[in-house]
């Protein structure tokens, strides 16, 4: 069985004039243990927001509805105290800019020692032994009197190490990483890269990375789900997503990108128009509009999920062949 | 097939930008900040330059200095034979109708109280009062046009439109005035895949169109592979490679050069995990304290005594220029070595 079932999920927020934002509609998908599940995606494509839902971290306003069950339980609908208590022990979440998740007045060994006393009842010296073997785990050097240092003392990069290390205290099953190496530079994205998948080989763990890199996605995902308009537009393992992808979007999407490896003359491919507007979604596909596939049901019936191959899922009307978006050479 | 060497539009020779801030504690002295460190380069006419390099390599700074919009410390700096940085503010005016700037995030340089007119026709408006009211106002509504926008926008605010119209916005701008060099920084980096690749196809078709010379700064090297004819690499304030685009993706010299490329995420699952082998090595290190000699020695594994001892200066090697003391020794190998 899935480690965690996501089951018809939707996301709803309420807008101050009376209106709905839909970020996300009626996704199903599975995390499986020890392995990488890439959530792509642009801005508004509600990757985020699948995911704080799924946790219960929605901003007031917002409502989740379906299903998540994790490890045999429902998610949606637990208590404050008992999500608080999922949350901290086995599920971990690391976002894009490390310095909105630690405390800047507390020393990183302080925010540390109190996830340990409180998540797994240690002593304080233990605490301690165990914070600084936790800061060596991710590769910070001299992690003894780094202990005693405060967020802002560390660079971006070993910041988004310390947010890791923090979160792995507790080995949780699940690490949903949302964006976590946007800000950084390509060099210590890598070296980011690189930990979180000795992580995922030393304790087993299941990684959400949720990111709009399409290079990240294919250097660290196992599967990917490609959303857009909050909703799962492919879904399919990497190697069967880049190399025979079946959606438009997904198409436009891998050829609009430069690459830095090959060399492209001319103009790009590109996708016309711009991202959606979730208070005022179409009624068909979200991505028709922008489509050069489209067809007349596209905009009044939003086509179903079904599979195209094995384990490879896409929600498209069209029936031909793709390939009509190609970069001119 | 060779043209001629058209003379460089911009000439910049050993140039410096050196901040003083405060030091680390309520006694201790003001540190300088060295974030342009001698930097030499020509673009030619009508050519694209890419700058790259990480998060405090100086690219911004050295795109604000090529305008002259902070002051620099040091070095020459001369725009079609002018000597740009021996004019006062009142002869470099008529020179800013020339020299002109998009940046990274397009909200942010757009003032939120002003329209869309408002914004595009104040260059039109500071750098070109001879033109009557009636003229400025078409240009306006033509460069709208040109860059995608509807004319009908005019009179709306900037948080109206998406990062990509506003980025839009930002090169109507921008070129309203007819500027010759378009300094771009990082003028995709906070869009959109989707809307990343019309906003480039728009840079390059505006440069055709009229015959812009581009300086495109950017840590994407994607989209620098793409648009730029020669490629410059910073670290830490100084130059260490500058060479043709084909010439250095093909056959980076330098060290950092071959592992800020190697690090660069392949949109290809097969390609990427093959380059998961290069290790990247430390972190940059501070720039208040840049290691001796060369400032990649602590990060390179080919460093030798002479890497700290003497900065290596920018030489030409290999059809391009490299500031390294050891790459020689790599010209003449089938492949450069790893990092």
């Amino acid at each position: 069985m899935a480690l965690l079932e996501v089951r018809n999920l939707s996301v709803r927020f309420a807008t101050v004039d009376g209106g709905t934002v839909c970020a996300v509609n009626d996704i199903s998908l599975s995390v499986d243990r020890g392995k990488v599940l890439g959530i792509v995606g642009e801005s508004g494509s509600g990757k985020s927001q699948t995911w704080l839902g799924v946790m219960g971290l929605l901003a007031r306003n917002g409502r989740a509805a379906g299903s998540a069950c994790f490890d045999g339980r429902e998610l949606l609908g637990l208590s404050h105290a008992a999500l608080n208590h999922l949350r901290g022990a086995r599920m971990g979440m690391i976002f894009q800019d490390p310095m909105t998740a630690l405390n800047p007045f507390l020393s990183v060994g302080r925010q540390m020692t109190e996830v340990l006393q409180r998540h797994r009842g240690m002593g304080r010296r233990e605490a301690e032994r165990e914070a600084i073997a936790a800061l060596e785990m991710v590769h910070i050097t001299d992690a003894p009197k780094r202990l005693g240092m405060h967020p802002h003392e560390f660079s971006g990069g070993m910041r988004q190490r310390v947010m890791i290390a923090m979160t792995m205290l507790t080995r949780p099953d699940v690490l949903i990483c949302d964006e976590p190496t946007t800000f950084l530079d390509v060099t210590v994205q890598r070296q980011i890269l690189a930990l979180l998948d000795e992580l995922r080989q030393r304790f087993n763990t299941a990684i959400v990375f949720i990111t709009h890199d399409l290079g990240v996605i294919a250097e660290i995902a196992d599967r990917v789900i490609v959303m857009y308009g909050g909703r799962v537009m492919e879904q399919a393992d990497v190697h069967t997503l880049f190399a025979n992808y079946r959606h438009p979007y997904t198409e436009g999407l891998l050829r609009s990108v430069p690459r830095p490896d090959v060399t492209s003359h001319g103009a790009l491919a590109t996708i016309a128009g711009n991202p959606p507007d979730l208070a005022h979604l179409p009624a068909g596909c979200p991505f028709a509009p922008r489509c050069v596939y489209r067809e007349p049901r596209c905009d009044t019936q939003m086509p179903d999920l079904l599979d195209v191959g094995p384990d490879h899922w896409r929600a498209c009307h069209h029936v031909g062949a793709l390939g009509k978006l190609q970069a001119v050479a | 097939m060779s043209e001629p060497l058209a003379p460089p539009l911009l000439e910049v020779d050993d140039l410096s930008v050196h901040f003083r801030v405060p030091g680390g504690g309520w006694r201790e002295r003001k540190r300088v900040l060295r974030a342009v460190d001698g930097v030499s380069f020509n673009v030619a006419e009508r050519e694209t330059l890419g700058i790259v390099g990480e998060s405090g390599c100086g690219k911004s700074t050295l795109a604000r200095a090529l305008l002259r919009l902070v002051p620099t410390s040091g070095g020459h700096l001369h725009y079609a034979g002018r000597d740009l940085l021996a004019l006062d503010a009142a002869a470099l005016r008529p020179l800013r109708r020339e020299l002109q700037i998009i940046f990274q995030d397009p909200l942010a340089a757009l003032d939120p109280r002003m329209t869309v007119g408002q914004i595009i026709g104040e260059p039109l408006r500071a750098l070109r009062a001879d033109l009557p009211r009636a003229e400025r106002h078409a240009r306006v509504l033509a460069m709208m046009q040109r860059v995608g926008l509807l004319p009908s926008q005019v009179n709306r605010y900037a948080h109206e439109f998406s990062g990509g119209q506003a980025q839009r916005i930002g090169i109507a701008r921008a070129l309203a005035v007819e500027p010759r060099l378009l300094v771009c920084d990082e003028p995709v980096s906070s869009l959109d895949v989707s809307i990343k690749s019309q906003v480039i196809n728009l840079l390059q078709e505006l440069k055709a169109e009229r015959a812009l010379t581009l300086v495109f700064i950017a840590h994407d090297l994607a989209s620098v592979r793409h648009i730029a004819q020669r490629v410059l690499v910073l670290y830490l304030g100084r130059v260490v490679e500058i060479a043709g685009r084909d010439a250095i993706f093909a056959r980076p010299m330098h060290p950092y050069t071959r592992m800020l490329f190697a690090a660069a995420p392949i949109p290809d699952p097969d390609a990427a995990r093959r380059m998961r082998a290069a290790p990247v090595r430390g972190e940059i290190p501070s720039p208040f304290n840049p290691p001796s000699g060369c400032a990649f020695r602590t990060r390179c594994m080919h460093a030798i005594e002479r890497c700290g001892a003497e900065r290596p200066a920018l030489r030409a090697l290999g059809g391009g220029q490299v500031a390294c003391h050891r790459a020689g020794e790599w010209l003449a190998q089938p492949f450069a070595p790893a990092v």
